[in-house]
């Protein structure tokens, strides 16, 4: 009994949490190379393919960059303040994967269920969102302790933009969940597998209003106006190094996080499509749980190039355009949306 | 129905999708990037690069020497008796390391033995290597090396010289 409560609840949750920070750290650094590579193949070029073959070892390389330049402290900058924004920035989106669920859960020899989540807890989506929204801390403490006013702009900026749109996005998010009947993400794809409908299809406008706001919380290239790359001074120009990578990792981390929480919420999660996933289960749950979890990864794929595809796309927000679009457009089309979404469930939804 | 039209047009957000498939269109177009060291770029035709020099049509009139403003170009005319059967230069020496490429030798020159080349590549590790004499003029290993871009624009005169007429008979 007691090598049976270690086994279960000690062991197999340590090596699921070692299996997924080693996944979510591989995906993290390559999708800084995918979407340098795509980026360059959407401006005609061939993007970074030096390193290795097809530039395959570039994240090392840049990882290696960063980690031997030399970790600058401004005079002005509060040492305490300086040094914990980075971390404060860094676990948000780590915590978040947690509460995801891979595939359908599997029954071991033994007779134990096993599911393919660290931690499938009752409250997954709202542990994300507040989790996430714990990130900004990093944001505004790193502007605050700069002792520079360019960073303290860029946070201020960051902080508005982010309380303007984690409104729409949480109340896109409820939409789903009054479809569901529950907040676990588990639960979410399994009514997504009864109904036989993704949720995209009845709540497309909250998906839209989603996929807006996503990317404003991400700060990517439409909405990045807390970083600012080209022209505006961004939040961690004081920051070099390790720091530097701590923000820039946690950026690309809130982006893989949004790729797959997107898919469990709206496209129907490991759910394999045309196929009625339920009854085949019971025949082969192995075959099913590994073709749902290629098909998560697709999905998840897809909405990543997709993301990609926008950052090549769209020109930058004027700052108050971004709070006109995100307070007078995307928060009263979503409480819209709330009505409608309560109408569907309570009439359609059966 | 304008009203409608606006409405459709408010809420299905054309203009991004434009964009949107304007970027998809580059993403599947022909890359500009040269990769250099990997692939030889093709060069244009009138490219000005390594000069050469095709010693057989020479006729050490001097006129390259006195064109170049960077005094890279030596001539040495052979003796006055021999000049009559063979106007070949006695010695012809090239320091390429201050050519400019204006190309004024080559315009300056009655039979078209100095030209460019299309040879960019001039890195060396020793300066030496870009001063020629008359022996180590490139031109026969250049041709082919470059072989497909490598119009020949000077033509090789195919009938033989005074001195091989000479040579011939003795």
């Amino acid at each position: 009994m007691n090598t049976d409560f270690l086994l279960h609840y000690i062991a197999f949750p340590l090596i699921k949490i070692a299996i997924l920070l080693a996944a979510v750290f591989t995906v993290v650094a390559y999708i800084v190379l995918v979407e340098r590579r795509l980026l360059g193949f959407f401006q005609s070029r061939l993007g970074p393919n030096r390193v290795g073959p097809f530039g395959l070892i570039q994240p090392i390389a840049d990882g290696m960059k960063l980690f031997l330049k030399e970790d600058v402290v401004p005079l002005n900058a509060n040492p305490v303040l300086f040094k914990l924004a980075p971390v404060f920035a860094f676990f948000p989106p780590f915590v978040g994967f947690a509460v995801l669920t891979f595939a359908l859960p599997l029954i071991m020899p033994s007779g134990k269920m096993h599911s393919f989540s660290v931690a499938d807890v009752d409250l997954g989506i709202l542990l994300i969102l507040s989790i996430s929204s714990l990130g900004i801390f990093g944001i505004i403490l790193a502007g605050y302790s700069s002792g520079s006013k360019y960073p303290l702009f860029g946070s201020l900026r960051s902080a508005s933009q982010m309380l303007a749109y984690e409104v729409p996005l949480t109340l896109s998010v409820i939409a789903v969940i009054m479809m569901a009947g529950s907040f676990r993400l588990s639960d979410i794809v399994a009514a997504q597998q009864t109904y036989k409908l993704y949720f995209v299809i009845p709540g497309i406008i909250a998906f839209v209003v989603y996929l807006i706001s996503v990317v404003a919380e991400t700060n990517r290239t439409p909405f990045d106006l807390p970083e600012g790359e080209s022209e505006i001074i961004g939040f961690h120009t004081e920051y070099s190094g390790m720091r530097f990578a701590f923000f820039f990792m946690a950026e690309y981390a809130n982006v893989v996080l949004i790729c797959m929480l997107t898919p469990a919420l709206f496209l129907g999660g490991y759910d394999i499509p045309f196929v009625n996933d339920l009854e085949l289960y019971k025949a082969h749950p192995y075959l099913v749980s590994t073709l749902g979890f290629i098909s998560y990864a697709a999905k998840s794929t897809l909405f990543a190039f997709f993301y990609i595809w926008i950052r090549a796309t769209f020109p930058r927000y004027r700052y108050d355009q971004l709070l006109k679009v995100g307070w007078l457009v995307l928060l009263p089309i979503s409480l819209f949306n709330l009505f409608l979404v309560a109408g569907i469930k309570l009439f359609l939804l059966k | 129905m304008e009203a409608i039209k606006n409405f459709f047009k408010m809420v299905t957000f054309p203009e991004l999708f434009k964009g949107l498939s304007v970027t998809a269109k580059y993403l599947f177009q022909r890359k500009v990037t040269e990769e250099y060291p990997d692939f030889k770029p093709s060069i244009p035709y009138r490219y000005k690069g390594k000069l050469h020099v095709q010693i057989e049509t020479c006729i050490s009139c001097r006129l390259c020497e006195k064109a170049c403003p960077e005094g890279c170009i030596k001539v040495f005319p052979p003796p006055k008796e021999q000049m009559k059967i063979d106007k070949r230069p006695a010695e012809f020496y090239l320091n390429q390391e201050h050519c400019l490429h204006c190309s004024l030798c080559v315009e300056s020159c009655p039979t078209g033995s100095i030209h460019h080349s299309y040879e960019f590549e001039l890195v060396v590790t020793n300066f030496k290597e870009l001063l020629f004499n008359k022996e180590t003029l490139p031109y026969n290993q250049i041709k082919k090396q470059y072989k497909w871009n490598y119009i020949e624009n000077v033509p090789i005169k195919t009938e033989t010289t005074p001195l091989e007429k000479k040579e011939n008979s003795k």
